[in-house]
Formats: C-alpha cells, sequence, structure tokens
C-alpha cells in the first residue's frame, strides 16, 4: 500500500505570525495521495486548503511557521530539503494551477514564452525550438488553437487564460498537480468545460491531482476521494461516494445539506448557523463543536482523534453520525 | 504606430511654437537691452548705441522681430549672437548640444540603472537596516542642494586629493599641441559609443533563441569582445590621451549628476516593486521553480519597471535643470551655461535659441521614451 | 416613533459642521498613528521642527539679545575685527561673512524666508492643482481637455530653466518667486495626479448618494470631492515645499534673485568673494546654509515619503 502512495502528508501544522498573534491555519492534517488517484479537499474560505497547497510547494509567505509534520514525494521528505532542490520538486514534482489565473501569467511576456521559461528552468539543455514544439504539443491537449502561443496574456480570454494555466502545469509532466479553485472567476459553461478536460488529461497522463475548492457540487466530478477541512484540521477524507452517501462528520452533513440536490428528493436547505472560528484563538476541544448540532460535553475539552472508522474513511469526530443516516 | 508618431510630431511643433511665442514675449519685455551694458563705457556714445540698435534690428517693432525670428527659425536659421557677436546662434548651439546631451544621457542612464538596481534590492530586503540606510541616503543625495554638493566633490577629489580635473571641458594646455581639435575627438567618441550600444543590442537579441546554458556564456564573451575592441583601438590611437582626458574630466560631472538624481528611480522603483511582488504571477514563478533572483529580476522587477520608465519620461525635465546647475558649477559648456549667460548678457537671440534647444530636447525626449514604452509593454499599443 | 428618544434626536440635529469635525478629527488621529510607525517621517519632522526653532529665534534674539547694527542679516557690521570674513569666535558663533555681516544671524533669517517661502510656493500649488484637478475630473469634456492639455505641455518644461528666462522678465523677490514657482507645479504633474485620484472618488457610492440626494455640484466638489483629495494635496505640498526651497537657492545662487537675504544668497556671496573653494578655513561660509538647504529640502522630502506610505495603501506592510 505503502509504495503506491505518490504523496503523503503526516500531521502537518502549521502557523501563521501576525501582530495579533499566532493564527492557527493548518493543525496536524494528514492524508496520502496514491498515483493516478484525485483527492479534493473541501472547505469554507480561510480553512487552510490553500494553505496546505502552499506548504507542498514550500511556497509559503515569510511570516508562515512549518511547526512540525512531513510531506513525502515519493518517499522524499519535502520540507526537509534546502532551497536548490525545493526548486527541482517545484513543478517537475508537484506543479499548480492557480487561484488566480487572471494574474498568474505575467503580463509582458508572451503566454508560449511563459510555458518555455518553465521547462527551460527544468530541462536546462533545451533549445528554444525543442521547448516551442513541446508547447505546441501541449496546446491542443488543453484546448488551445497551437497558434495562440505567441499572444500576450491580455489577448486571451478568462478561460483561455485558465487553460493555458493549465498547459503551463502539465508542461514539465508533474507528479502531482494541484488545482487551486481552478475555475472560480469563470462563468459555469466554461467552468465545466474545463474541469472535464482537466479530469481527462490527469486520468490519461495518469498524473496525481489535488483539486481544492469551496463548492462541494464541484468536487464529486473530479474527485476520487474526498478530504472536508473545518478550521485549519482534517474533519473527514473518506472516497467520494462515501463522502456523499454516508457523511459521518456532522459538518460534512451539513455542507452536503447546505448545497441544492437537482436529482434527489425535495428537501429543505440547512444553512449552518454561526461563523467560522476566529483562528487566532481557536475553540477548544473539536474546533466544530460551537456550531454542530450533535455537541457532547467530550467536544468541548478534548480534540478529537482522526480515525479510520470504515475501510478507507476517517474522521475527527466524538459523536459521529450513524452510518446510512446521510 | 507610425500615425501615432506622426501626431506626437504635430503636436510638438505645436507645442514649440507656442512655447517660442511666450519666451520671445518674456524676453523681449525685460526692461533694456543688450546696448546698456555699454552704458557706463566713456567710448560708446549714445550715437553709437543708437547703431548698435539699428545693427542688432533692435530698433523695429517686436511683432515684426517676432515675425522674422519664426520665419527664420523654419528655414534653421537661428539669428547672430549678440554677445558673441558674429557668431550665428545655430552655430553656438550645434557645438555646446552634443555636449549637453552626452552629459545628460551617460547620467540619465547611469542613474537609471543605479536606482533601478539598487531599488530593486530595497523592496527584495524590505524592513532591514541596509533599507533604511539606503533611503536615508537616498533621499539626502536627492535633495541636496546640487552647487553645492558638486563644489564639496570638486573641493575634495579635485582640489585637495587631485584625483580629478576640477571642471572645464578638458585641460587646454594639453590640448595646445594637439593634432587635432576637440570636437573632432568628441563627435568620434559619441559615435564610438553609438555603435557599441547598436552592437551590444543586436548581440542580445541574437543570442536570445538558445538554450539557458549557453545564452549566458555567449552573451559573457561577446560583452568582452565588443566592450574590449573599441577600447584597445582607442588606447593605441595617436589620439587616445586626448579622449582620455576628455572623458577624466567628464567624470565628475557625471557623477555629480548622476548622484543628485538617481535616488529618484530608486525610491519610485522600490514602491512599484513593492507592489508587483505582491502579483500573482510572482507567486507563479516561484512556483515553477525559477530561482529567487529569476523571480527577482525576470518578473518582479520587468514589471514594475514599466511605472518606473514613465516616471524616468516624467522627470525628463527635471534631470535636465539638473544638468543646467550642474554645467554651471563645473564650467562645462553646455546648454546650460549658454543660457545663463545670454538671460544675463540680454542676448536674446541665443537665449531664444538655447531654450528653443532645450525644449526640443525636452520634447524629443519625451517623444523617444514614450515610443520605447510601447515596446516594453506589450499592453499598450498606440493607435 | 415614540421610542425616539431625546438624546438620538438631539445626535440628529448636531449641526453638521461638528460631524464633519469629529470624523476629520478621527481620520487625523488614524493617520498619525500610522505615519508614526515611519522612523523616516519622524526624523523629517524633528528636523522641521528644528528648523521652526531657529525661525522664531532669529526676531527673538534681534530684538533682546543681538546689536542689530552688528549682527543684522543684511546690514549689520562688526567694526571691531578687522579682517572680513573672520573666523568663528565667542561673538561670532559661526564667524562672519566677507562683507563683515554675522553668519549665524544669516543662517536664522535664511530659516524663515526658506520656510515661508516653501510653504507659500506648496499653498499656491496645491489651490491651483486641487480646485483644477477636482473640476476637470468632475466636469470632464472640455475644461478637462484644456488643463491636461496644458498639464503635459507645463510637464515637460525644465524649470530652472523656465525660471532663468522669467527671472530676465521679472524682478523676483520671495514672494512673486513663491507664486510662479506654486503656479508652474500646480499647472504640470501635481495637476494630473490629483485629477486622476479626483476621478476614482468621482465614482464612489458617497458622491451618487450625494447628488441622488439633490446636492448641487458645488456642493459635491467642496464638501466631498474636495477634503477627500485633501490627503494627497497635503502629501504632494511637501513635495513643493523641498522644490520651491531648492529653485529659490539655485536662483540666488546664479545671482538672479532680488532679495536681501537667504541661504542661496550667502552662498552666492561667499562665491562671488572667491572663498568657495579657498580652504577648510573658509569653511563657515558655505557649510552652514548648503547644509540648511539641503536638511530643509530633505526633510520635507521625508515626511513626503513617509506620507505616501499612509496615503497609499498599497505600500502598507499588512
Amino acid at each position: 500500500m505503502k509504495d503506491k502512495n505518490i504523496l503523503s502528508v503526516q500531521n502537518l501544522t502549521m502557523h501563521y505570525r501576525t501582530r495579533k498573534g499566532d493564527v492557527s491555519a493548518v493543525d496536524d492534517v494528514s492524508f496520502d495521495l496514491a498515483r493516478g488517484q484525485s483527492l479534493g479537499l473541501v472547505g469554507e474560505s480561510g480553512c487552510g486548503k490553500t494553505s496546505i497547497a502552499f506548504s507542498l510547494l514550500r511556497l509559503l509567505p515569510e511570516n508562515a511557521q512549518l511547526l512540525s509534520g512531513n510531506v513525502y514525494l515519493d518517499g522524499c521528505d519535502v520540507l526537509a530539503l534546502d532551497e536548490k532542490e525545493v526548486r527541482k520538486i517545484r513543478w517537475r514534482g508537484i506543479s499548480m494551477v492557480f487561484q488566480a489565473a487572471m494574474n498568474a501569467l505575467d503580463p509582458v511576456y508572451r503566454v508560449g514564452d511563459q510555458i518555455i521559461e518553465a521547462l527551460q528552468t527544468h530541462f536546462r539543455g533545451l533549445s528554444e525550438a525543442e521547448a516551442r514544439e513541446r508547447v505546441r504539443e501541449l496546446f491542443p491537449l488543453v484546448g488551445l488553437d497551437p497558434g495562440l502561443m505567441d499572444r500576450y496574456p491580455h489577448e486571451f480570454s478568462g478561460g483561455m487564460r485558465q487553460r493555458a494555466i493549465i498547459a503551463m502545469a502539465l508542461s514539465c509532466e508533474p507528479r502531482v498537480i494541484i488545482a487551486d479553485e481552478p475555475t472560480t472567476a469563470l462563468d459555469v459553461i466554461v467552468q465545466d468545460r474545463i474541469l472535464g478536460e482537466l479530469r481527462a488529461i490527469q486520468q490519461k497522463m495518469d498524473m496525481s491531482m489535488i483539486y481544492i475548492t469551496h463548492d462541494i457540487a464541484v468536487i464529486a466530478e473530479v474527485s476520487d476521494r474526498i478530504g472536508v477541512m473545518y478550521a485549519g484540521r482534517m474533519a473527514e477524507l473518506a472516497s467520494a461516494v462515501d463522502v456523499f452517501e454516508k457523511p459521518l462528520h456532522p459538518y460534512t452533513h451539513a455542507l452536503m445539506n447546505a448545497f441544492p440536490s437537482i436529482e434527489g428528493e425535495k428537501q429543505e436547505l440547512k444553512a449552518l448557523p454561526g461563523e467560522p472560528p476566529d483562528l487566532l484563538s481557536p475553540p477548544s476541544g473539536c474546533r466544530f463543536h460551537p456550531r454542530c448540532s450533535r455537541t457532547i460535553e467530550k467536544c468541548m475539552g478534548l480534540q478529537p482523534p482522526f480515525e479510520e472508522m470504515g475501510a478507507g474513511h476517517f474522521v475527527a469526530c466524538w459523536n459521529p453520525l450513524e452510518v446510512g443516516n446521510g | 504606430m507610425g500615425n501615432y508618431i506622426l501626431r506626437r510630431l504635430f503636436q510638438i511643433i505645436l507645442t514649440l511654437v507656442i512655447f517660442q511665442t511666450l519666451l520671445f514675449l518674456i524676453l523681449d519685455a525685460q526692461p533694456g537691452d543688450i546696448t546698456l551694458q555699454y552704458l557706463t563705457d566713456p567710448r560708446v556714445t549714445p550715437e553709437i548705441r543708437d547703431q548698435m540698435r539699428i545693427a542688432l534690428g533692435l530698433n523695429k517693432p517686436p511683432i515684426e522681430r517676432y515675425l522674422q525670428w519664426l520665419r527664420n527659425f523654419t528655414t534653421g536659421n537661428l539669428g547672430i549672437s549678440f554677445s558673441h557677436y558674429p557668431r550665428p546662434v545655430l552655430d553656438i548651439i550645434l557645438e555646446r548640444a552634443p555636449r549637453t546631451i552626452v552629459l545628460f544621457l551617460t547620467s540619465t542612464l547611469v542613474s537609471f540603472f543605479v536606482g533601478f538596481v539598487l531599488g530593486k534590492q530595497l523592496a527584495w530586503r524590505r524592513g532591514g537596516s541596509f533599507e533604511y540606510s539606503m533611503t536615508m541616503v537616498g533621499v539626502v543625495l536627492y535633495t541636496i542642494f546640487t552647487p553645492w554638493f558638486a563644489l564639496i566633490l570638486i573641493y575634495l577629489l579635485g582640489l585637495r586629493l587631485g584625483w580629478l580635473p576640477v571642471g572645464k571641458f578638458l585641460d587646454p594646455i594639453l590640448w595646445r599641441d594637439a593634432p587635432v581639435d576637440a570636437n573632432y575627438v568628441f563627435a568620434r567618441l559619441g559615435f564610438t559609443g553609438f555603435v557599441l550600444g547598436v552592437l551590444v543590442a543586436f548581440m542580445w537579441l541574437s543570442t536570445a533563441g538558445l538554450s539557458p546554458v549557453r545564452r549566458r556564456s555567449l552573451r559573457i564573451v561577446g560583452l568582452l569582445v565588443i566592450i574590449g575592441t573599441p577600447l584597445g583601438l582607442w588606447a593605441l590611437s595617436d589620439v587616445g590621451y586626448l579622449a582620455g582626458d576628455m572623458l577624466e574630466h567628464m567624470i565628475l560631472p557625471v557623477a555629480v549628476a548622476t548622484l543628485v538624481s538617481f535616488a529618484g528611480t530608486m525610491l519610485m522603483m522600490r514602491n512599484t516593486m513593492l507592489e508587483t511582488l505582491r502579483e500573482d504571477f510572482v507567486m507563479a514563478s516561484r512556483a515553477k521553480g525559477l530561482s529567487e533572483a529569476e523571480v527577482r529580476d525576470k518578473h518582479a522587477a520587468r514589471n514594475a519597471f514599466l511605472p518606473v520608465f514613465t516616471n524616468l519620461i516624467i522627470s525628463i525635465p527635471f534631470v535636465l535643470s539638473g544638468g543646467i546647475i550642474t554645467e554651471t558649477v563645473f564650467s562645462w559648456p553646455g546648454m546650460g551655461l549658454t543660457l545663463l549667460q545670454a538671460v544675463q548678457n540680454e542676448d536674446i537671440p541665443l537665449a531664444m535659441g538655447a531654450m528653443t534647444c532645450v525644449g526640443v530636447l525636452a520634447l524629443f525626449a519625451h517623444l523617444f521614451a514614450d515610443v520605447t514604452y510601447a515596446f516594453l509593454d506589450p499592453r499598450i499599443r498606440y493607435q | 416613533m415614540a421610542e425616539i428618544t431625546k438624546s438620538q434626536l438631539s445626535g440628529l440635529t448636531e449641526p453638521i459642521w461638528r460631524i464633519r469635525l469629529r470624523l476629520l478629527r478621527r481620520s487625523f488621529i488614524e493617520n498619525w498613528r500610522l505615519f508614526r510607525e515611519y522612523p523616516i517621517g519622524m526624523i523629517g519632522l524633528g528636523i522641521i521642527a528644528v528648523f521652526g526653532l531657529m525661525a522664531v529665534a532669529h526676531p527673538i534674539l534681534m530684538e533682546y539679545v543681538w546689536e542689530p547694527r552688528v549682527y543684522d542679516p543684511v546690514i549689520g557690521y562688526d567694526i571691531s575685527i578687522l579682517a572680513h570674513p573672520s573666523q568663528p569666535s565667542s561673538t561670532h558663533i559661526l564667524g562672519t561673512d566677507p562683507l563683515g555681516r554675522d553668519v549665524l544671524s544669516q543662517l536664522l533669517y535664511g530659516t524663515r524666508f526658506g520656510f515661508s517661502l516653501g510653504i507659500s510656493a506648496a499653498l499656491v500649488s496645491v489651490i491651483v492643482s486641487t480646485s483644477i484637478g477636482a473640476l476637470s475630473a468632475y466636469y470632464g469634456g472640455i475644461v478637462d481637455v484644456f488643463f491636461m492639455r496644458l498639464a503635459d505641455v507645463v510637464i515637460m518644461l525644465p524649470f530652472i530653466a523656465i525660471l532663468i528666462v522669467l527671472s530676465a522678465l521679472i524682478e523676483f523677490n520671495g514672494l512673486s518667486l513663491a507664486l510662479v514657482y506654486g503656479i508652474l507645479v500646480g499647472f504640470g504633474g501635481q495637476t494630473i495626479v490629483i485629477k486622476s485620484q479626483a476621478l476614482s472618488i468621482k465614482v464612489k457610492p458617497y458622491i451618487e448618494a450625494a447628488r441622488a440626494a439633490g446636492g448641487s455640484d458645488g456642493h459635491i466638489i467642496f464638501t466631498h470631492l474636495i477634503p477627500n483629495l485633501m490627503p494627497l494635496s497635503f502629501l504632494y505640498m511637501m513635495f513643493t515645499v523641498t522644490g520651491a526651497v531648492f529653485a529659490e537657492a539655485a536662483l540666488s545662487f546664479f545671482g538672479l534673485l532680488n532679495i536681501r537675504m537667504s541661504w542661496g544668497i550667502m552662498i552666492n556671496t561667499a562665491q562671488a568673494a572667491g572663498y568657495l573653494l579657498a580652504g577648510p578655513e573658509y569653511l563657515h561660509l558655505m557649510l552652514p546654509a548648503g547644509l540648511a538647504i539641503t536638511m530643509l529640502c530633505s526633510s520635507f522630502y521625508m515626511v513626503g515619503r513617509a506620507l505616501d506610505e499612509v496615503v497609499n495603501p498599497r505600500l502598507r506592510q499588512r
């Protein structure tokens, strides 16, 4: 089982230092990612999804502090590498499709040249002509006309830019690709098409993918497994089917109910009461307990362990829902 | 693009005509004229002064003189200087303008480069003692009283230590027996500089298509060859020592003009760079595995370059103003000194000519910078 | 309706100017808190304060301590000293200049002059640029086109050259120089900056609301637009002070100004008498004035820099 995992995150804990105090952005998060698998990370904004992504790439801002944990990429501890070795991991080992694709392309360079730059960074001997040929092959893969590679980013529409970013993320054939809300800025139809294509490419190229979103409706389409995050912690991690069919964590359950289902029977939408907690001083015990409908006394004092409750179904809850109660 | 340049040229001409009209009004409205300088000279009787006025055309009504001046200007005739009588103004300007342009160009390029590099570093290492001390030094140099600063440098480097000549364009003793005159050497020096620039640019562009490893080594070799060859040739030629003297005289004025203006670019660059460092593409290029230096130089600084370059365009007149002061202090025979002397002597044709020249210089520097900007920023295409 | 208590009513009837004043005070305190975090601004303020003391000190010293016949900055002469310029001594702390006048007295007088010149030039420029910027942004159209083209021309002029030429026509004194310099700056780059800021304010919801509530153009411009331009205008005032003091010193140095005494004149006097490069024993003739010009220009510029960080949110650290 272990050698199948291309990426393994163990007990990752990370704080941001601010003037007001430490913000506990990621707390004791663990997950594995198998080759060719797609993991969806879902949660409200500010719950630490993007912080995890940046930790994996070692791209955290200066005020971030990795307190503990390990990240193994193909057995190599990413967090222990020095700056020079990390650069080799970036894009070649793990690449990323950015949240704000509009601004992830440098406005003063041609789109193609920015991909060539990534290629030449990792394949130093590659000549311009060879790199161009590679970009020419990449563009149709993401549904772009190769003739567009000599255009500037401002000449691209939002959807085209997003496709270009995906092409750039694919260019060095990374083992893991992180997609951080890649489609939020786009309209729904384009969103859907790009999602489908991304999923198809990922499966075809046998890459692993981490898909980050706040939109649980999107995640079902692209993920084999889903991790539900709340306030910097992993609340539940299971196969996509399990998360949707039989959620165990009350937060997952509430999240499911907060989105309308077109197919299922008519249900009343239950909005989650309260606000996500302030991570400067997170609630004691289970961080979800102030908003939870199933709080018992234990929840307030003790942090629930992240345990396997079914086959590959992990959850951190003292009072989980019954199986089949979804 | 062609259309844009044409329209800008038309604008420039229009501006120039308005500018000259105002200038003429101002200069003409001042009390007295050049002949008053001879008021205390017993050999110059009132009759002679009247004759001088007639000879200089000062007896005609202003409007007639203005129209004549304009007519002459369009044929390239800027009149004859009163104080350097009978030298034509154009002759004086053609001799002196290149000297100003060389001083202005060198100091602008050097100060822009220095300011750009320092500003980049300031933003990159924000908050450290390096930033605070450099900012303080920068602000003080930027606001320092230029003549005073120049005099201190002249005193220290020129008089006390004797490292550098204290002023003027060249050393008259050295040039007394020289086989050629100053303009001969100066023109060739300028030409060499121009050819160097073109060659470097050509080399840079022609190596762009190679792989990163070969590109770097080829560029270093190319740079050494291109700069080394003319340097050797000049040194071997029999006027090399004269050129050396000229360059030696340039060091101090260029240094002063650079030191008092680089901080403008530096402080602007710091602010702009702080903004671009927050952009997503900076994070993206870091994620791509580029080294910190590449992220800083190729992406953050390259984008910050654009507004800083605009700032340079806007500050061209400021640099020219500084140049005028620098020239005066160093007795550098350029347009600034010419203008100051012409105004003090009420030499209307020369003042008009000098001012026109400074104005044309400022206007064309603007145009040139605007056009360059279009090449630097792909988002801008002039219609 | 009955629930509305008297205190609430009085809150509503509180005169509008008092509410504005309170808001102004609050924003001032807030900005001051931000400003204090920038050491460069505080250093600048400190230097300005020292200069302020110097400016105030001069008339007091002239009145109670110094004999006007000896210490007057322009016409004073110390007959007890045989050769002028003389070295610093207990009677003349900074020595005397070639015309036998006390250098310290000149320096202090020059402070007053430099201050008033800089501030008046800044006031002129800010009045011109704020009103033109606000009007151009608010009305647009032909007004805008005219002033913006004018600004395009003005920013291309090298001010020192223009002032040199103008000095042939105008017998510049402190006031007219402040006026001319302020106008040049005001019509030039400053207008462009202020106008673009005004444009961004013009589209803010509260301007729309004021218009919808039936506010007249004049009311909107004077009570909404211009007050919101003030921070930026204030910032540019700092830079204008620097420029004006510098310009005065440069023109005085060239001997083109018709003023009694200033720092520039002090250097000009020393230069005209041939003492500029004469050696370290004559340092007291050029060092104090040159240093004073530089320090005053720097201090206002530093305050401007720090204000820039406060006013411009994009530069803030966190």
